[in-house]
């Protein structure tokens, strides 16, 4: 219902209202990949009505596309060479792929325990890197203390993404991006090297400097 | 407008009449038809009782009002009819079968106007449009009003507020009254208004003759919504459906062309004008065909980009035609991603032909029927680029 009042009342309000997209308010986002379409059946006929943003032009309704992926692509580039970095990414996918199945095949037990699916290890790491709490800085009587906050889930993942990409780029000169950006996914998917370590050191922060945590809000 | 083109000797001789009459400034539409209060300014439309010796000043000031509107109308009806029986002549078509849109048509005509804004050019139309409906007397030869809510200042809409919550409460109590019974509402009558919104303010204030406040708008809404939300809600359709616009269905908006039949007997459609950024393509499809690419003469190597690449295959992938349909396209202007992003609007656009209504409805949502307006957004001066702010410095 209040999808109904949100159309009347976005059309009357444009007036008062900043836009800073092309698009009229009354737009809505695109479902682009059709087993999103199908789950979302039953809501889909109050769209029927409603006009639809383009679709970008990096969606995709393939196998490939994975939105973890896309997002990782994001960080990589830099000066808008999204080309370079989606290279620099199926080239980590590749290396994690082949040391994997390297490792399955010189492996002498059980060869089905070991994970070669490289998207899935990518997953796997951003998981296993995500902070779950942050320090901020925050000046009480002339003293700072460093306060534990909760964050947001997309902070957190930017935030596992991002320390992924800064351990990735802390490198030799001889040593190409994707292979060590591989050896740090590979690490960190199974729990351990410099990012885990990072995100073990914040929480660990966080817990060292709880009797501040109620500077937060007093 | 009768006045603009053919009376303007009227408008200066009845300059505060205008005035008076344009002080209500929303224009008018169909809807004064449909009017449910009062709105005809006319002597009649007063009490019969005013004819008696004691009237009050805002009675006798009203009156005066209502005179001057009713002979101000009256003369614009006079001119309009004239005006448009000139033009017939001028246009050599019979004055009396003359209507409103050969008026308009012969005015683009004998007037043709390069002003961009449409309420800026020459236009004649008829004296109920030009000049917004008013309300009738509020009060009676004593100068005591009729309506309760006279002295909110907006008495039809806070009517309709009651209205809405009487017509809530009932459905409230018929829902206790049936609930005791064991009765449930009935799941097939349910209310479906998942094609109509509510109206928007402008149209609603038009409906009341009265100007409405955000918030006032907004209380509008929240109880129709509650009302709407009723279970029984069907009970007082007719009620609701007073306050529902229907929306336009998106998918239909556009009609799908029918393919063409070419020399070797395949289907085709071509789309002319794809644009993306500063790209612009013509995009032509072949049903039968082996899932030939051919842009410019090239195959899809044309595009070194992957992305570029995929972005030519969604449509194809998503319709379930790719290797089925051949693809020709002449693309100019733009870099690599413009030009795929107009393609691709142009092959989707193709395809509609080929395939079924729901197929169209599930392209439409996936936004590849969508024409993508945005423009690279223009640098600011003062700052870096078009967003971006130049580093701050103290001094």
């Amino acid at each position: 219902m209040s999808f109904l009042s949100r159309i009347a009342e976005k059309a009357s309000k444009l007036s008062g209202l900043r836009l800073m997209s092309v698009y009229p308010t009354h737009y809505v986002e695109p479902i682009v990949q059709k087993d999103k379409q199908l789950e979302q059946k039953s809501d889909l006929s109050k769209l029927f009505h409603v006009p639809i943003k383009a679709a970008v032009n990096k969606a995709s309704d393939t196998v490939f596309h994975d939105d973890t992926k896309e997002k990782m692509i994001n960080y990589i580039t830099k000066k808008g060479n999204s080309a370079l970095a989606r290279t620099l990414l199926s080239k980590t996918l590749e290396l994690i792929k082949r040391t994997q199945t390297e490792h399955m095949n010189l492996a002498k037990g059980d060869k089905d325990a070991i994970n070669t699916n490289a998207e899935t290890l990518l997953k796997q790491a951003v998981e296993n890197c995500r902070p779950l709490l942050q320090v901020t800085a925050i000046k009480r009587g002339g003293v700072t203390y460093q306060v534990p906050v909760p964050i947001t889930t997309k902070r957190s993942y930017f935030l596992a993404m991002k320390w992924l990409l800064e351990a990735a780029r802390e490198k030799e000169r001889k040593v190409s991006l994707p292979e060590k950006l591989a050896w740090e996914i590979l690490d960190a998917a199974h729990g351990q090297g410099r990012v885990v370590k990072r995100k073990d050191d914040l929480h660990r922060q966080c817990e060292s400097n709880r009797a501040y945590a109620h500077y937060r809000w007093s | 407008m009768a006045l603009r083109v053919l009376g303007l000797k009227i408008v200066k001789t009845n300059r505060n009449l205008l005035q008076n009459a344009c002080k209500s400034t929303a224009p008018a539409t169909g809807y004064m038809a449909a009017a449910p209060f009062a709105t005809e300014v006319t002597i009649q439309a007063a009490p019969a009782a005013v004819q008696k010796q004691k009237v009050s000043k805002a009675m006798r000031s009203y009156l005066k009002r209502a005179n001057e509107h009713d002979e101000f109308m009256k003369t614009q009806h006079l001119e309009f009819q004239i005006g448009k029986r000139h033009l017939a002549n001028m246009m050599g078509a019979d004055a009396e079968t003359f209507t409103q849109e050969d008026v308009d048509e012969a005015i683009s005509y004998l007037f043709p106007s390069g002003l961009y804004d449409q309420k800026a050019r020459p236009a004649m139309k008829s004296p109920e449009v030009v000049f917004p409906a008013r309300k009738a007397a509020e009060f009676d030869e004593t100068g005591r009003p009729f309506h309760s809510m006279f002295y909110t200042g907006k008495p039809n809409f806070f009517q309709l507020l009651h209205d809405i919550v009487h017509e809530t409460n009932k459905l409230a109590d018929l829902e206790e009254r049936l609930l005791r019974r064991g009765n449930k509402p009935d799941e097939n009558q349910k209310l479906e208004i998942s094609g109509f919104q509510l109206l928007p303010k402008d149209q609603l204030e038009l409906l009341l003759v009265e100007s409405i406040a955000d918030i006032e708008y907004s209380n509008f809404t929240k109880s129709m919504e509650r009302l709407i939300a009723s279970p029984y809600a069907y009970k007082s359709k007719t009620f609701i459906e007073r306050f529902l616009k229907p929306l336009m269905d998106q998918s239909k908006q556009l009609e799908v062309p029918k393919p063409k039949i070419d020399g070797e007997g395949r289907q085709y459609i071509t789309t002319y004008e794809c644009l993306r950024k500063t790209a612009r393509a013509d995009v032509t499809i072949r049903l039968p065909g082996t899932g030939k690419i051919s842009i410019n003469g090239k195959d899809i190597s044309y595009f070194e980009d992957e992305n570029c690449k995929e972005q030519l295959l969604f449509p194809l992938q998503f319709s379930e035609l790719l290797g089925k349909v051949d693809v020709e396209a002449n693309v100019e202007g733009g870099g690599p991603s413009g030009q795929a992003g107009a393609i691709r609007w142009g092959i989707a656009m193709s395809l509609r032909s080929f395939v079924d209504q729901e197929m169209i409805e599930s392209m439409r949502l996936a936004g590849l029927l969508t024409r993508d307006y945005r423009r690279r957004e223009r640098k600011k001066f003062g700052q870096e680029g078009a967003r971006r702010k130049y580093t701050w410095k103290k001094r």
